[in-house]
């Protein structure tokens, strides 16, 4: 199968600091991939870069056939295919959980409103928030906010989904939740996931390759189940240990 | 020499129309200077991460030149009195103008030199109060809607835009009384306005006392439509 997204010898710098170094990376339609990494060793920065969020500093990028840097006018384009949900949801305060999802096929799309409604209301009801549709996301939960920003990105209806952290900011009683619905796109519609992450429950549920980052450096990957079992290097070790203590 | 009223009735239709300029080249200043300061705002800012992501190639060069004139429009009008910038319009703006072409009986109408000064003037301080809102938008919100595939213009109209929006209405009420009560400086190029039409009033007859409390409670009155109009449209919109 071919792959839809594609790290070649990719390197980000932030000013001097040089946060990637030299990542390679390919991965296929309909993959989940889980990446895990001590912080600040380049997990955000490494999914940021593949829509764009970041521009790479070196190397080269092809996401969906579009080749950056060569054709980095088409960013646009690119985040059409690459939705993103992000660790602090990022719900638009001054819309309704209904106009957050029908936003983007209105807008990016191009649909009529009533369309556009209609598709975001379908999707609220998958991810269980059917009754919520009037509410302004200063009146939702944690949980409930995620699965609206869950619901927003899919409503443009992306090739990728990028996940950063999307459990890290909730308490715990609502992390199940919005892990169920990340579950149910992964096996109901084999969507392209890229999920950082730290529930390593998830990871080796549906994740269907695991990434261990460190230091800006890809240093293990493989099934995750075998990566969690077997790991290589110390380092994994080291943190698999912690991640399973907390 | 007691409390006169007669003396403000026979003054209040003079006064009446005074406080109607007053408002005219209020009204018409501040919808220029939003506009005015909506385009200076965001020009101080293009091609800043506030409004998006940083451009490339050609657009670079070119949000440096959109910032650096829209710095300079803000500093010197922030940096020059109204007062002078009005005398400046309507007594040496005709003059440069004469200086530089052949037109020999270039003019300008008072009351035009006195709504041209407001909406610049009051343009100036709304680019900073437009500009302070933008950069206070959380980043988190602009990536989310760049994620979605949308394009900075819609990113500025649709997130940005309400968003910034609602943190402005307390400045700007500020503003647009400050304007409002600037207006009373165009005594000096000879604006019928409210404070004018007192001070010829009073010269006239001396009743200083019933002439400045009337003028005093016209302009607290339109102060007060102002402020409440605004603190109307901030209840308005949604609570977030
Ligand atoms: N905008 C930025 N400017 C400068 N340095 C940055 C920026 N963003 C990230 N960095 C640096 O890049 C490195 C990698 O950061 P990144 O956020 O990708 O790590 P992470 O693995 O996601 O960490 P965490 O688990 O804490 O989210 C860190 O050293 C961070 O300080
Ligand atoms: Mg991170």
């Amino acid at each position: 199968m071919s792959s839809i997204i594609e790290l070649k010898n990719i390197c980000k710098s932030f000013g001097d600091t040089e946060v990637l170094h030299n990542i390679d990376l390919s991965i296929r339609e309909g993959e989940v991939v889980v990446v895990i990494g001590p912080s600040g060793s380049g997990k955000s920065t490494l999914i940021r870069c593949i829509n764009c969020l970041e521009m790479i500093s070196s190397g080269e990028l092809t996401v969906d056939g579009i080749r950056i840097p060569e054709e980095r006018g088409r960013t646009r384009q690119i985040r059409l295919e690459v939705g993103m949900v992000f660790q602090q949801f990022n719900l638009f305060p001054h819309m309704t959980a209904l106009e957050n999802v029908a936003f983007g096929p209105c807008k990016a799309r191009k649909m009529n409103k009533s369309k556009a409604s209609d598709i975001a209301r379908d999707l609220l009801k998958k991810v269980g928030l059917a009754e919520f549709e009037n509410k302004l996301p200063g009146q939702l939960s944690g949980g409930q906010q995620q699965r609206v920003a869950i619901a927003r990105a899919l409503a443009v209806s992306p090739k990728v989904l990028l996940f950063d952290e999307p459990t890290s900011a909730l308490d715990p009683e609502m992390i199940g939740e919005v892990l169920d619905v990340m579950k149910s796109i992964a096996k109901d519609s084999g969507m392209t996931m890229v999920v950082v992450t730290h529930e390593m429950g998830f990871a080796a549920q549906v994740g269907d390759r695991l990434i261990f980052m460190d230091d800006g450096r890809i240093v293990e990957e493989g099934k995750p189940g075998e990566v969690m079992k077997n790991p290589e290097s110390e380092r994994l070790k080291d943190f698999l240990g912690h991640v399973k203590h907390h | 020499m007691g409390f006169e009223f007669s003396v403000i009735t026979e003054s209040l239709p003079a006064l009446l129309a005074g406080a109607k300029l007053t408002w005219i080249i209020t009204i018409l200043g501040i919808i220029g200077g939003m506009v005015c300061g909506i385009l200076a705002g965001l020009g101080r800012i293009a091609g800043t991460e506030a409004l998006g992501e940083e451009p490339h190639g050609i657009f670079k060069p070119i949000s440096v030149a959109i910032r650096y004139i829209s710095g300079c429009y803000v500093e010197t009008i922030r940096g020059t009195p109204i007062i002078v910038q009005a005398m400046f319009l309507y007594f040496a703006f005709p003059m440069l103008v004469k200086a530089v072409t052949d037109i020999e009986r270039f003019r300008i109408e008072a009351l035009t030199a006195a709504v041209i000064t407001i909406i610049f003037n009051a343009g100036a301080y709304i680019a900073e109060i437009v500009r302070g809102s933008v950069i206070s938008v959380n980043k988190g919100l602009l990536e989310a809607g760049m994620s979605l595939g949308i394009s900075r213009f819609q990113l500025i109209v649709h997130v940005i835009g309400p968003i910034a929006f609602r943190r402005m209405i307390p400045p700007l009420g500020n503003q647009f009384i400050i304007s409002l009560k600037d207006t009373s400086l165009f005594i000096v190029i000879g604006v019928g306005e409210l404070t004018r039409q007192g001070q010829e009033i009073m010269a006239s007859n001396f009743r200083a006392l019933e002439i400045w409390l009337t003028v005093a409670i016209m302009y607290l009155i339109m102060t007060t439509v102002l402020a409440m109009s605004l603190r109307k449209i901030e209840r308005k919109m949604k609570i977030f």
